[in-house]
């Protein structure tokens, strides 16, 4: 576990944080050569996921959200890079540029049934850093991932759908800054091949895109601690991070819609 | 008309060429049988006692629980030996017929590498090429320095272990893929050693020696893991 330090500092000096209330980011995982897990003799995940995908985004859009996707189709590129693969890395920096309300990494399994919701099982920080170590971005934003795991559980508790939630480690939802939620979307009876069905997704789809209605209203950035002037005192049990870039900060006023 | 000594120097000859295949027939066998010897995936110590009780962190895909279970298994006394027998022990169970977390079967682990904590630094040895592979740097851990500020606070000493678990890419590559498949097998094993040897405070995965991103698509194994007692559902709901 990477243990961050945060200077001391009053309440006062926090600033506070930047998010695009009306945006949501929808990563459906996996794609182009990496077709993710096999469910079934037939099914692949990226399908999966891409379907719940663009179900939730035609949702998300007629309720008024802007919706930025890591992939809408089969393939997997960076944004003008056709042809050289999206990593992970890649696909945490388009939710953090977005400056979403909410980030959601869809996937697909054949164990289970329903829907698995998982958040950053990272130690919480109150405030965001100016500059946070990739690998555990997330920390700040850990208690409103939390709050968003519980709506999209309860919407799809009450829409009958079975769920589990509960804290994991995926990459690279601690990459991220922003109420981030990994949704794992199982069959829906004993039959593998109901995952694929479109009746289910749609109801799972309509679920989540009703739990995000009102999310904008009851979600708060965390508070942004001052550049310090000095190195911040971080306590690092490991060495450097693999990935040492750090988030790139736009100013508030750079970014369109942005809401204190 | 062919001459006597001739004939001689011809069967010489024959005979000669009849020893040299046997020989070389026969080294042939010796050092495949030494090639053998040498990739046995068996290297463990031989056990000191001929079982022992141990606390196993069991996954179960159905409810994605976690349930402790006691073993009687042999166990050797080498402590990175011991927490490698453990996992393998675990994954062998996975392995077989009616497994509530069925995982394939073999070897899932190359090494097991227990390193004192806290980890203060690397630095390479510039003389000392790395065992296997000669051509890099033996990496080595440096012990921090003393400082000559008496009111400097003291280095933290918590006297436990990292563990650094190298999986076999054989394994890796064949494991189910999913989020909660993969995180149950990475609390699985974290749950185990810490049942077993509770020194270990952290646990880090390679495969085949190296850093990789994911288990199979979904857990992170780029991260640093807290060893904790895993044996309870780690998420909560109606399923």
């Amino acid at each position: 576990m990477v243990v961050t330090k945060l200077p001391d500092i009053s309440a006062a000096q926090l600033t506070p944080g930047v998010m695009n209330r009306m945006t949501v980011v929808l990563d459906a995982s996996h794609g182009g050569t990496d077709p993710g897990a096999r469910i079934g003799e037939s099914i692949l995940e990226k399908d999966v996921t891409l379907s719940l995908a663009l179900k939730l985004q035609s949702l998300l859009a007629a309720r008024g959200f802007t919706v930025a996707m890591t992939r809408t189709t089969d393939a997997a590129d960076k944004p003008g890079a056709a042809g050289t693969p999206l990593t992970l890395d890649d696909r945490a920096s388009i939710a953090n540029r977005a400056r979403a309300s909410a980030c959601l990494q869809l996937h697909a399994a054949s164990s289970g049934n329903g829907v698995h919701l998982y958040s950053s099982d990272l130690d919480g920080m109150p405030a965001e850093a100016a500059v946070m170590p990739w690998s555990t971005a997330q920390a700040a934003w850990v208690t409103e991932s939390a709050h968003l795991e519980r709506q999209l559980s309860d919407a799809l508790r009450r829409s009958g759908v079975p769920r589990v939630a509960g804290r994991a480690a995926v990459r690279p939802v601690d990459s991220l800054t922003c109420p981030a939620v990994v949704v794992e979307l199982a069959p829906e009876s004993e039959d593998l091949n109901s995952v694929n069905d479109s009746a289910y997704q749609q109801r799972v789809a309509e679920a989540i895109a009703g739990a995000l209605e009102l999310w904008p209203t009851q979600t708060q950035p965390p508070p942004r601690l001052p550049p310090a002037s000095q190195k911040p005192k971080t306590a690092l049990t490991q060495p450097a991070p693999r990935v040492p870039a750090p988030i790139v900060r736009v100013p508030a006023a750079q970014v369109p819609g942005a809401q204190p | 008309m062919i001459h006597r000594h001739q004939r001689i120097v011809f069967w010489c000859l024959v005979g000669c060429i009849v020893a040299m295949a046997t020989l070389l027939v026969v080294e042939r066998q010796r050092g495949r049988d030494r090639i053998l010897a040498l990739g046995d995936q068996t290297p463990l110590e031989a056990p000191t006692a001929t079982t022992e009780p141990v606390t196993m962190d069991f996954a179960n895909d159905a409810d994605g629980s976690i349930h402790a279970g006691e073993r009687e298994i042999a166990l050797p006394t080498d402590e990175n030996a011991r927490a490698r027998a453990l996992i393998d022990h675990l994954i062998a169970q996975y392995a077989q017929a009616g497994s509530a977390h069925p995982l394939p079967p073999g070897s899932a682990v190359g090494e097991v590498f227990l390193l004192p904590l806290p980890v203060v630094g690397y630095a390479t040895d510039p003389k000392t090429p790395a065992a296997l592979h000669p051509d890099r740097r033996a990496t080595v851990l440096v012990a921090p320095k003393a400082s000559d500020d008496p009111n400097a606070p003291a280095q933290p000493v918590s006297g436990g272990e990292l563990a650094v678990v190298d999986l076999r890419s054989s394994f890796v590559d064949q494991h189910p893929s999913g989020v909660e498949v993969e995180t149950l097998t990475l609390l699985s094993i974290i749950g185990t050693l810490h049942a077993n040897l509770p020194q270990i405070e952290q646990v880090r995965f390679l495969v085949d020696g190296a850093e990789r991103e994911t288990l199979a698509g979904h857990a992170d194994l780029t991260r640093t893991y807290t060893s904790r007692d895993t044996a309870t559902p780690f998420h909560t709901g109606d399923n």
